[in-house]
């Protein structure tokens, strides 16, 4: 049975992976766009800042990873649209093959942007190299473990592919905004500062940070809060998933 | 054409079924019960989907299941595939429960339900390895369907590119790639073109003779002639009439019309057509240029049931 279940999980990541491979302008832009704004801003944030490179490649890669919530958003979406989900849910396929198939590709997606653009960061934009590639491979998928389940969340309870959009980009520049992705929090007047760890941005940004100067200790406490709101997103949607979310009439 | 109130009363009783009649009404041609479904009730707030829906389909057997929207068809497929669970009743495939059977059910909705990027082939492929099919047998029965179906020239095509009846085709072909004992087939050919129909009509058949039991709803009831379908008529959440379609038009009145040189005619509505016949033809007093007679047919019976229970 486990082979069985193995299998049918292995079908369903492969067919979602089919479909983002065949729809690939989002993710090409949320990798190329942060790379330009990398780029423009390097200047800036070296004058301002003493660790100018480094605000320059986490803060515009926090800002697009909250950017492409839309791709996971939208690889749900489309399941309501094509009238598809019924389909996968009678057929033998269990929730959690149906859950894993459908966020699996997109997670490595996730993981792909911001190992992309850290890649970027290091070559190009001139960030020092991680102590330990370890510590940041683990900040980089709770991050996108993180997002992955506020993306499916957000599916699960807008209405239509504009929602999810409208949602993503505000939630983006908000998140962004306050969490110190686009100027650091220590620039932003106290009130700012005061709701920032309101935001995920934040504690993706601390997380990151961390990771980057090998400091696990440091890196405990913002892991912790990513992983919560983690699992608060993901019991929504799984939640609204299992509860026949998208369904379509049979009949 | 007329059809008396108090004769398609007369038809709905003789045909209305009591609490397990449908058997009664089944051929014993057919094998076991494959799909069996007592008193399901399920409620939508104050809305009754189902009010005590009865069916049973046999291994073998195609059930036209007819009715207007609302008449409990939605619900009661989705209740029948796992995907919603009744208030109360009872539903089993080969004695199981529908979401534990699930590998014994194919269903072909209403509207597609297809991915647009992916091809016929990868989606025969991705829903037979879920239902268990490997390579080799999955490759037989990809060729076998998309032959019967008329799908090879397509089958490495993106859905999205194809033409509404090739669709139709593809959705049937994901329903029956793995020789479900039990297909549930929503209008499957609605909108669709005569090789569409044919190539539909022709498979279900086929599989229907191979013994896998059949749901097929229609708005097209020639087709369940063509099909030598049972028939069930679904009426506000329950199935008001069941039987073969002799069963089910004995009673009801067909049709004689008598034209007659001057253009001029005569229309009778008539359970018995001979006799109407012999008597307008006896009291002919001009010349009578052309004779039709109409035996009631399904349609007749939609009509009737519809207009006893107040529609």
């Amino acid at each position: 049975m486990a082979t069985e279940s193995l299998r049918r999980t292995g079908l369903l990541i492969r067919h979602n992976a089919l479909l983002r491979l065949r729809d690939p302008g989002q993710m090409i832009s949320y990798i190329v766009m942060p790379m330009l704004l990398m780029v423009v801003f390097k200047p800036l944030y070296m004058k301002s800042l003493d660790t100018g490179t480094l605000q320059a490649v986490t803060g515009p890669l926090v800002m697009f990873s909250v950017f492409a919530l839309a791709i996971v958003g939208n690889s749900i979406m489309v399941e309501r649209e094509w009238r598809t989900w019924d389909r996968l849910r009678a057929s033998r396929a269990a929730r959690a093959e149906l859950l894993l198939g459908k966020t699996v590709p997109a997670l490595v997606i996730l993981v792909l942007q911001q190992t992309v653009l850290l890649c970027f960061g290091c070559l190009v934009i001139g960030m020092a190299v991680p102590v330990d590639a370890g510590l940041l491979l683990l900040a980089i998928a709770i991050w996108g473990v993180t997002l992955l389940s506020l993306g499916a969340a957000l599916a699960t309870l807008v209405r239509s592919r504009g929602d999810l959009g409208m949602v993503t980009d505000l939630g983006a520049m908000l998140v962004s905004a306050i969490g110190g992705a686009l100027v650091p929090v220590s620039l932003m007047p106290q009130w700012a500062r005061d709701i920032a760890p309101c935001s995920p941005g934040y504690w993706a940004m601390s997380m990151l940070h961390a990771a980057i100067a090998d400091d696990a200790g440091a890196m405990l406490r913002p892991a912790l809060v990513c992983l919560a709101i983690a699992l608060a997103g993901g019991a929504v949607a799984t939640y609204r998933l299992a509860r026949g979310w998208g369904r379509s009439h049979l009949l | 054409m007329t059809i008396s109130p108090t004769a398609a009363a007369g038809a709905r009783r003789a045909t209305q079924a009591p609490p397990e009649p449908e058997r009664d009404h089944v051929p014993d041609a057919f094998g076991p019960a494959v799909l069996e479904v007592r008193g399901l009730h399920k409620r939508y707030g104050d809305v009754r989907a189902l009010d005590g829906f009865e069916l049973t389909v046999r291994a073998g057997e195609i059930v036209g299941l007819v009715g207007h929207n609302g008449a409990g068809k939605t619900t009661f497929v989705e209740v029948v595939s796992g995907l919603i669970r009744q208030d109360s009743g009872t539903a089993t495939v080969s004695g199981r429960e529908p979401a534990r059977a699930r590998e014994l059910i194919g269903i072909s909705p209403q509207h597609i339900a297809l991915y647009p990027p992916v091809t016929v082939r990868e989606h025969l492929r991705l829903f037979g390895g879920l239902s268990g099919l490997r390579k080799a047998r999955l490759g037989e029965e990809v060729g076998e369907l998309a032959a019967a179906l008329r799908l090879t020239e397509f089958l490495d095509r993106p859905v999205g590119v194809l033409s509404g009846g090739q669709q139709r085709r593809a959705q049937a072909a994901v329903a029956l790639i793995h020789r479900p004992k039990l297909l549930l087939l929503d209008e499957p050919t609605a909108g669709a073109d005569p090789e569409t129909r044919q190539a539909l009509l022709d498979t279900v058949r086929q599989r229907a003779s191979e013994g896998a039991a059949v749901v097929y709803t229609t708005h097209y009831l020639t087709e369940l002639t063509e099909l030598q379908a049972t028939i069930a008529v679904a009426r506000r959440g329950r199935v008001i009439a069941r039987g073969t379609s002799a069963e089910l038009l004995e009673g009801l009145p067909g049709e004689v019309r008598v034209s007659f040189d001057d253009d001029s005619h005569v229309r009778v509505s008539t359970t018995d057509p001979t006799a109407a016949l012999a008597r307008l033809l006896a009291e002919a007093t001009r010349p009578v240029s052309n004779v039709d007679v109409r035996n009631p047919d399904l349609d007749d019976l939609y009509r009737a049931l519809a207009v006893t229970d107040g529609d």
